[in-house]
């Protein structure tokens, strides 16, 4: 016996709601995922262990000292300043130095408020950058005091 | 003079859709790589400085979060007025940080690790002897590469020459 197939047409895949499932994930991954990309000032600390932590004798005159008191006002080398005026020596104390013997000294009062220490922080990297100078690791240091 | 007649009809043809899923897809893929996931939910309220001299952080995966600044409540409600030190998802005391940068340290691969950074992440007013608390507490768990987190301030005109 034979049957006799009709010849049937595939019906096509509705493909209409594609768009909006992927409209969907897409709005799913808009809110779960971040944007904002990391900006900030990059530092290196002071390595902890004891025998690897070197002492050097700087001269006085290579050393910059710059103080954050506990009223965030700015001081450098005893004088108070503004970040502009900060900047400005340290641009000049930086042009000055012939070794890479030099130490910015930052000090700051337990209530210093971050903000004030983050501008002062800022204007120092400025003055790098107006300068060129290129390795831009700055390191940090810890006083100790006995 | 002639008449010109027109032959096609007036109807507009209909827009075809089919590429339209296609198109999205492709903005869904650059999303998915452009992002990442946020894993922790701040649970302080905390403003960060706002600088010029900025430079971007670019492993991201290395990348450790310490936020700093008053804590809130699920809704955002400042809930008291002190200052609170969140690692993960939860509030660490600064004696913890160590252990938590170590916890941190076991989940990241070998070339990972070397290239650790914590992105302190502090509000404006907080005061500087906890920040400098916190900078002793990573020097001795090892982590020394940080990154004081800030967004990006417009430059000023220049200054003075």
């Amino acid at each position: 016996m034979r049957f006799r197939r009709k010849q049937r047409e595939i019906p096509e895949l509705n493909t209409t709601s594609t768009a909006d499932i992927s409209f969907m994930l897409l709005v799913f991954f808009l809110v779960t995922s971040s944007m904002d990309t990391d900006h900030g000032l990059g530092r290196q600390l002071a390595p902890m262990d004891d025998h690897h932590q070197e002492q050097r004798d700087i001269n006085r005159s290579n050393v910059l000292q710059i103080s954050i008191d506990d009223n965030d006002a700015l001081s450098c080398d005893g004088k108070v300043v503004t970040l502009d005026e900060l900047q400005q020596q340290v641009e000049s104390f930086l042009a000055s130095r012939q070794s890479s013997q030099y130490v910015i000294a930052v000090e700051t009062g337990r209530k210093t408020s971050y903000n004030a220490y983050f501008e002062m922080q800022n204007s120092i990297v400025a003055a790098y950058r107006k300068l060129d100078i290129k390795p831009m690791r700055i390191m940090e240091g810890v006083k100790n005091v006995e | 003079m002639g008449r010109f007649k027109r032959k096609q009809s007036n109807s507009v043809p209909g827009l075809n859709l089919a590429s339209m899923p296609d198109l999205i897809f492709t903005v869904l893929f650059f999303f998915m790589i452009v992002t990442h996931m946020r894993d922790v939910d701040p649970k302080v309220q905390y403003n960060v400085p706002q600088g010029t001299e900025l430079t971007k952080e670019v492993n991201k995966n290395g990348l450790v979060y310490i936020f700093i600044g008053k804590p809130v409540d699920a809704q955002g409600n400042v809930v008291s007025d002190d200052v609170r030190i969140q690692m993960g998802n939860r509030y660490v005391t600064l004696a913890e940080i160590g252990d938590e940068i170590a916890k941190e340290r076991s989940r990241l691969s070998e070339e990972d690790q070397q290239r650790l950074t914590v992105s302190i992440r502090a509000d404006r007013d907080t005061e500087m002897g906890i920040i400098n608390d916190v900078k002793q507490e990573l020097r001795k768990a090892g982590a020394l590469n940080i990154n004081y987190s800030a967004e990006k301030q417009i430059k000023k005109g220049s200054v003075k020459q």
